[in-house]
């Protein structure tokens, strides 16, 4: 998948999440990429963010970096919503 | 208040009942970038019209709020008690910034600041106040904003938890509210519980006797993309027609071609069926029995009045695909699957056929708490504890117009056409609606020539069709707008990759386009034209050698 796509949705979120509070900017990043991106685009992102991470808005390569030390583990809130069109 | 649907059109049937309510003195505010039949129709008139640029609803919703917040109009007793106090304070600060003023909101979306203003005003204090809203709220890269912004203003006014209030979506389709419910996302199951919920994946292990996977799958955009670079090889679709409705046709196509196994299930061979390797004959809601679900929660059912003309009802379909891949799966009747679902999502679990027999519909929670239903959600608290108030921050579109793409294009469905027209396409309504034409203003047509009636190519960064122009006053300067119940228009050919940033959810609702005259079809058109034939032949019958 390509890296600036990812990229790109990957800042979409962060810019929703870095008005809300403080404490909750990271995390809330952190959380929609794990609740809602398909392992594959996880893993292309860690491995985008290990070459560098290049045009990653600053809260979004932490929540991305937060994201991957607790890879492998259901540390952050599975809290779901309603959706459809 | 209507926030970006227009249901005349979309949701006939509601909007009778609307137009009831509305000739009984219901007042009514429209927040729409068309002038739609219910602006001004006979014996209704709108309040007020909020002819907003598409794009900017998130910027319109968060002056209202302005408006609620800096006037002294919210309804404090009510935030007290339900909503979390702390959040609520943040969220008026937020909101009462004058950049969220309806006279700095002006500048960005076109709607004169004091009907944003008397509209406001009316919403927080003209009594029971309801909110409805369409896909002209979802259908843009900050549609999950624009949802909250709207539960922000409920919560604010006290309008929830009640009759004649609320937050109402109108669904895109009459079972979108049915799928899910049943877990049609790639990350949850039913009842809205994330697959990686451990308690929940075990009930269904459980009944299943096979490991579940706890991680989110793909959505479609994605699925695309991950097709087009080899690791999504198959896909089976049930009665979407997603070559034509998806945004950004020509991608669409290039993910459908690069797919190893495409099983198509519908009713007839749609345009997405020309990639398909297998194509399954789907029934209709006359030839099968189930359920659907519509927008207030209410389960209602489907009964069976002939047999498959194809011998199968889609469930049917289902289970033996499922058999021959080695999951044994067996129903005598649709009732079992809703027993199993019963059984396995807390909000059904008090629904079977037996109950919708007896009482006609039920609306969803139906459990111990609600035997009959739930008609009304919220009465007394929140399912997830108070009421919280969520910033929400206009981000505009990256979706620009500029020198070579200067129009917004923004597309709708119409009366006599259902979506990408796969059935009512097939019928007499094509009478009323022959082709999708484009509605483009005066002042917008003269500069470039064009008369009512005459060919014009629609270009923008993602590709170009041709349709004929109607010279309106429905859009604004600046404003296009089509349908896109046509395949040899195929609109979404201009429509693009950018969706909602929580949902993925296209953004239909804006794509900058120009408009010139044309005097033939895109190459776009001629080549799939070429490509549908040719996927339509019907081989020779073989004939065995005597």
């Amino acid at each position: 998948m390509s890296p600036d796509r990812l990229v790109y949705m990957a800042n979409q979120i962060g810019k929703f999440f870095e008005v809300q509070r403080a404490d909750e900017v990271v995390p809330g990043i952190a959380n929609h990429i794990k609740k809602f991106w398909d392992p594959r685009m996880r893993k292309a992102i860690f491995a985008y963010l290990d070459s560098g991470g290049d045009g990653l808005d600053p809260p979004v390569k932490e929540a991305i970096l937060l994201l991957k030390a607790h890879a492998g583990n259901a540390g952050l809130s599975t809290e779901t919503s309603f959706q459809g069109t | 208040m209507i926030i970006g649907a227009n249901p005349t059109d979309g949701h006939p049937v509601f909007a009778s009942r609307m137009k009831k309510g509305l000739r009984d003195g219901a007042k009514l505010i429209i927040i729409d970038p068309r002038r739609i039949d219910l602006v001004r129709t006979p014996h209704i008139e709108a309040d007020y019209h909020l002819p907003l640029k598409p794009g900017t609803n998130v910027a319109v919703v968060t002056a209202l709020a302005h408006v609620i917040v800096t006037e002294g109009l919210v309804n404090e007793t009510f935030v007290r008690e339900r909503c979390d106090w702390d959040e609520f304070q943040d969220w008026a600060a937020f909101v009462a910034d004058p950049r969220h003023s309806p006279e700095e909101v002006e500048k960005i979306s076109g709607v004169p600041a004091e009907s944003i203003r008397g509209a406001a005003r009316l919403y927080a204090t003209g009594g029971n106040g309801a909110i409805y809203y369409g896909l002209g709220v979802t259908e843009h890269s900050q549609g999950s904003t624009t949802v909250i912004a709207i539960a922000n203003l409920a919560m604010a006014t006290g309008n929830i938890g009640r009759k004649g209030v609320g937050v109402n979506p109108l669904r895109g389709q009459n079972n979108v509210q049915g799928s899910c419910d049943m877990g049609s996302f790639p990350h949850e199951v039913s009842g809205y519980r994330h697959v990686s919920d451990d308690a929940t994946r075990a009930m269904f292990e459980a009944l299943w006797g096979r490991p579940l996977d706890a991680e989110p799958g793909l959505r479609i955009p994605n699925m695309i993309d991950a097709a087009i670079d080899g690791s999504f090889k198959g896909i089976y679709i049930q009665g979407e027609d997603i070559l034509q409705s998806d945004p950004d046709t020509q991608h669409m196509a290039a993910g459908l071609g690069a797919m190893e196994c495409v099983v198509v299930q519908d009713l007839f061979l749609v345009e997405t069926a020309n990639y398909a390797h297998v194509f399954l004959p789907g029934s209709t809601f006359l030839e099968k029995n189930g359920t659907f679900t519509n927008a207030e929660r209410r389960i209602q059912m489907v009964r069976k009045v002939m047999a498959p003309r194809n011998g199968y009802e889609d469930w049917q379909i289902t289970e033996m695909l499922s058999n021959a891949l080695g999951f044994p799966m067996h129903y005598n009747h649709p009732s079992e699957i809703m027993d199993e679902i019963a059984a396995l999502t807390p909000t059904f679990a008090d629904v079977s056929y037996a109950k919708l027999d007896e009482l006609g519909s039920v609306q969803w929670p139906c459990n111990a708490a609600a035997p009959e239903g739930t008609p009304i959600m919220h009465i007394d608290g929140f399912v997830h504890g108070k009421g919280k108030f969520v910033i929400t921050e206009y981000v505009a579109t990256d979706e620009k117009t500029g020198p070579r793409f200067p129009l917004l294009l923004t597309t709708g469905r119409i009366l006599s056409q259902y979506n990408v027209g796969a059935q009512t396409r097939r019928t007499a309504n094509v009478v009323w609606h022959p082709e999708d034409v484009l509605e483009i203003h005066p002042h917008d047509a003269e500069q470039r020539g064009v008369r009512d009636g005459d060919w014009v190519k629609i270009a923008s960064r993602a590709g170009a069709t041709t349709l004929r122009a109607k010279i309106t006053e429905r859009v604004a300067p600046g404003v296009v707008y089509t349908t896109f119940h046509h395949p040899s228009t195929q609109v979404n050919v201009v429509t693009t990759e950018f969706s909602d940033w929580a949902t993925n959810c296209p953004e239909y609702k804006v794509t900058a386009v120009q408009i010139m005259p044309s005097n033939g079809p895109s190459e776009w058109q001629q080549e799939y034209e070429g490509l549908s034939k040719a996927a339509r032949r019907i081989a020779e019958p073989l004939v065995a050698p005597e």
